[in-house]
């Protein structure tokens, strides 16, 4: 192999919006290590995050893909005058925020912590292929588990859902300070 | 007080109680229901009033919040137990509030990184690669679910029935599943281990629907019986592997 480098990096062009995954990368240069496909992918995403570069190497739900960088969009913009620019309402983040932190979960759970009926929201969501249902919880009614999809951590620039930030609001612990002086 | 608003802008009832703690300045660790109850039953009162839909979840805590009202207005025979009561609803409905608080904050991280990665923008797998693609030998039983396996089965079901789609047919003889586990595992004796079959290979002999469940079922069967293995490739075609122990 001359240039391992510039084969990962036409690799990954090559993908596309799918991206590639470590083990993919693996599987077609057998002759790498991880660690040296872990070194030659870090030494792309630094190459491209230079402002001399139009894209640069994201990584989201472990697979890596080119984006065109921030700094691109406002010309893109002139380029396609029509540029549908996809948005969600805040009931849709509001309930996509719930499935995210606690999935699998039921309709029922989600509705519990909304105090809204999210029959038609989940479906949207589901359309969007933004969340998934499958499997079904084990209780009476067999009800429908949500969870969110690769799609969902691209959308948000995650790697994973560990990246999410904790839940826990200051004023939740100044709560539980108050409550240890008082005892 | 006089209210700005429209409903349209809460996303529901406890974002409207969260929006009223806020402007009343209350304190949703140590709430004040009197004060919280009366300003949303003003507020629906008003909406009423204005003769706008309101939706039925906003009143269902309204009912809520006019029964702990009404609860504190009654004379109290029992007093302890309807402290515990009211203690208990103040509870519940802060531990709500605070939940959806806690999400409705998420939800907004969320939204600046929806924004964000909506300005780049990436490019579809290249044009050829859909020629190029061959069907991968994917590790066999990896990242496959039971359900994969149940959905592959109803294709095959449907396309047994587009075959014959105005057969009808009288079977006399009912199969069992112990049956064609043994006529399965006669045909499979000829082979040796690792011997690669499909599932429509097997069903070969299949005159009935029947009959294609109980294959199906057999091979279920072998599969907990560790007699094969099984994976499923491009297409929802099933293959079972035979394994020693048939």
């Amino acid at each position: 192999m001359n240039n391992p480098k510039a084969i990962i990096e036409g690799l990954i062009f090559m993908a596309g919006e799918e991206g590639l995954t470590k083990e993919q990368i693996h599987s077609l240069m057998d002759d790498l290590s991880n660690e040296e496909i872990n070194t030659l992918l870090k030494s792309i995403e630094e190459e491209y995050q230079k402002d001399s570069k139009g894209f640069e190497l994201a990584q989201y739900a472990s697979r890596y893909k080119f984006i065109t960088k921030e700094f691109v969009y406002p010309y893109g913009e002139k380029l396609f005058e029509q540029f549908k620019k996809a948005t969600l309402s805040q009931a849709a983040l509001e309930t996509l925020a719930i499935i995210a932190y606690r999935q699998p979960i039921t309709r029922v759970e989600i509705e519990e912590v909304r105090g809204v009926n999210c029959e038609m929201m989940l479906k949207k969501l589901q359309v969007r292929g933004l969340i998934e249902a499958k499997d079904h919880l084990d209780t009476i009614g067999k009800p429908l588990l949500y969870q969110v999809t690769d799609e969902f951590l691209d959308a948000f620039e995650l790697e994973n859902l560990s990246e999410l930030p904790s839940l826990e609001t200051k004023e939740v612990q100044e709560e539980l300070f108050a409550q240890i002086k008082e005892e | 007080m006089e209210f700005q608003i429209s409903i349209d802008q809460f996303e529901g009832p406890l974002d409207l109680m969260l929006h009223l703690i806020k402007t009343n300045k209350l304190d949703l660790f140590d709430l004040d229901m009197n004060v919280l109850a009366s300003q949303y039953i003003a507020y629906i009162t008003q909406m009423k009033e204005m003769q706008l839909e309101i939706a039925s979840e906003y009143l269902s805590e309204l009912a809520g919040l006019i029964e702990y009202k009404s609860r504190k207005l009654l004379p109290r025979n029992e007093a302890v137990i309807e402290e515990e009561y009211e203690e208990d609803q103040r509870q519940k409905l802060v531990a709500r509030l605070i939940e959806y608080q806690k999400y409705k904050e998420a939800s907004s991280f969320l939204k600046i990184k929806y924004e964000d990665r909506q300005r780049q923008f990436t490019r579809e797998p290249s044009s050829l690669i859909e020629e190029w693609s061959k069907p991968k030998d994917e590790k066999i039983g990896k990242g496959q679910s039971v359900h994969e396996l149940s959905k592959a089965f109803e294709r095959v079901l449907h396309r047994l029935a587009l075959l014959q789609p105005y057969q009808t047919q009288v079977t006399i003889r009912e199969m069992s599943v112990d049956e064609r586990v043994e006529q399965i595992e006669r045909k499979l004796s000829n082979y040796k281990k690792g011997t690669v079959f499909s599932f429509r290979a097997l069903c070969e002999d299949c005159t009935s629907i029947h009959m294609v469940i109980m294959t199906f079922l057999a091979i279920l069967d072998m599969i907990h019986d560790r007699k094969m293995t099984y994976r499923i490739e491009e297409g929802d075609h099933i293959y079972v592997t035979k394994e020693a122990r048939s």
